[in-house]
C-alpha cells in the first residue's frame, strides 16, 4: 500500500503542474519589433510612463522615456558622469533587476510548483520567486539586487511582485532607483509556447513621480544554456587607456 | 529649522538612501548608433573577457602616422553564440573593423563586424545587440 501512495505520488506531481503554463527553458531577447498583447497591456495603469529602451539601444544621456524624474533624480541624473563607472572597482558591479530584466542577454527558468528559478546570464545572477504564499519579509531583511520575489498565477499569467531591492539603476544613464522601489512583472506564453512576453511596472517615489513600466519579449531557443559569466574587471583599463599611448 | 534647511537635509538623507552599484556601461551613453566608422590596421592585442571584449589595433594613416586605437565587442558570451572564440583574432592580424564610433571623439569604436584578410569573423551585429 505504501509503495502504491508513493508511485501516486510521483505521477501526481507532474499533473498538477500542469494546471498552469510550463514557462521552463532558454529564453533569448527579441531584438525586432514584436506585437504587444493588448491583454496584458491593458493591465498597466493608466497613467504609467513606459520606457522604451527594450531591444534597441538604452537610452543616451538625459533620455528617460515617459518617466517624470523628481528634482532629487534629476539633480543625479545631470551630475553622472559615464567615465566614472569605467574604473576597475565599479565595472564589474552587477545592476538591479529593474534594469537587467530588460538587457540584451538570455536566462534560463526552471520551473517548480513552489519556487521558480530564474537563471540569468547577464553576471550570472540567480532569482528566487516564492510561489508557495509566504509573505514577503519586514523591514530588517536584507536588499539585494535581485530583491525578494514571490509569485502567483492569475489565469494563465504569472504575476511576480519583488521587494527589498538594493539600489541601482533604472536606465543605466544616470537614473537611479533607490532601496524603497517595488517592482511587479507580469508574464504569459504566446499561444503556440514560442515566445515569452512580460510586463514590468516599478514604483519608487523617491526618483520619479509617475510609475513606470516596460515591456519585454523573449522567445524560446531548445537545447541552448546560459553561459558562465565571470565579468573581468580590467576592461576598465583597456578604457582608460584609449588615446594615452 | 527653516524651510530651506529642512530641504537641504532631507536631500542629503535621500542621497545616502539612493547611492547605486552599477556595471555595464549603456551603449547609447558612449556610442552614436546613427554612424559607422572602418578602419584597417594591424592587431596588437584581443581580450575576450565579459563585461567587453576588446581589440587593440595599430592604424596607419595616409601620412604614416600610426594611430592606437581599440575596438569594444559586445559581452563574449554574446560573440560565442556568433562564431567568435578567443582565438578569433591573434596579434598581427590584419584586420577591417566597421562600428559604431564613440560620442567623445575618442579612437574608440564598438564593433559591428570584423574581416581578417577579407573573411568575416563571426556574424556582423546590429544597434542593441550587446
Amino acid at each position: 500500500m505504501r509503495k502504491l501512495l508513493i508511485a501516486l505520488a510521483f505521477v501526481a506531481s507532474p499533473v498538477a503542474a500542469q494546471d498552469h503554463p510550463d514557462l521552463s527553458g532558454f529564453w533569448a531577447p527579441d531584438f525586432g519589433p514584436v506585437e504587444r498583447p493588448q491583454e496584458l497591456m491593458d493591465k498597466l495603469p493608466d497613467d504609467v510612463g513606459m520606457v522604451e529602451d527594450t531591444g534597441v539601444e538604452e537610452f543616451p544621456r538625459g533620455e528617460f522615456g515617459e518617466l517624470v524624474l523628481t528634482p532629487f533624480a534629476e539633480d543625479q541624473a545631470i551630475e553622472w558622469y559615464p567615465e566614472t563607472e569605467m574604473s576597475i572597482a565599479r565595472v564589474c558591479l552587477p545592476p538591479g533587476i529593474v534594469y537587467s530584466l530588460q538587457g540584451p542577454f538570455p536566462f534560463e527558468i526552471h520551473q517548480f510548483d513552489d519556487v521558480i528559478v530564474i537563471r540569468y546570464e547577464y553576471f550570472d545572477q540567480t532569482r528566487l520567486v516564492f510561489m508557495d504564499g509566504r509573505e514577503h519579509p519586514g523591514e530588517g531583511y536584507p536588499h539585494s539586487k535581485m530583491g525578494f520575489s514571490t509569485g502567483r498565477w492569475e489565469g494563465e499569467e504569472l504575476i511576480v511582485e519583488t521587494t527589498h531591492l538594493a539600489a541601482s539603476t533604472i536606465t543605466n544613464n544616470g537614473l537611479n532607483h533607490t532601496d524603497g522601489i517595488v517592482m511587479r512583472e507580469r508574464y504569459r506564453l504566446s499561444d503556440d509556447g514560442e515566445q515569452l512576453m512580460a510586463t514590468q511596472w516599478f514604483r519608487d517615489r523617491e526618483v520619479i513621480e509617475n510609475d513606470g513600466a516596460r515591456f519585454i519579449s523573449w522567445s524560446k531557443r531548445e537545447g541552448e544554456h546560459v553561459y558562465p559569466y565571470e565579468c573581468d574587471p580590467s576592461f576598465a583599463l583597456e578604457y582608460q587607456g584609449i588615446g594615452a599611448e | 529649522m527653516t524651510g530651506r534647511g529642512k530641504v537641504a537635509v532631507l536631500a542629503a538623507g535621500m542621497a545616502a538612501l539612493a547611492l547605486p552599484a552599477m556595471a555595464h556601461h549603456s551603449f547609447a551613453v558612449f556610442f552614436d548608433e546613427t554612424r559607422t566608422v572602418s578602419i584597417e590596421g594591424e592587431v596588437t592585442s584581443f581580450r575576450f573577457t565579459n563585461p567587453h571584449g576588446t581589440i587593440a589595433l595599430d592604424v596607419t594613416s595616409a601620412s604614416g602616422e600610426v594611430e592606437k586605437w581599440r575596438v569594444e565587442t559586445t559581452a563574449p558570451v554574446v560573440l560565442q553564440r556568433r562564431r567568435w572564440s578567443r582565438s578569433s583574432l591573434r596579434a598581427g592580424d590584419h584586420v577591417r573593423i566597421d562600428g559604431w564610433p564613440a560620442r567623445d571623439g575618442k579612437p574608440y569604436l564598438r564593433l559591428r563586424s570584423a574581416t581578417v584578410d577579407g573573411r568575416p569573423v563571426g556574424q556582423a551585429f546590429t544597434v542593441g545587440e550587446d
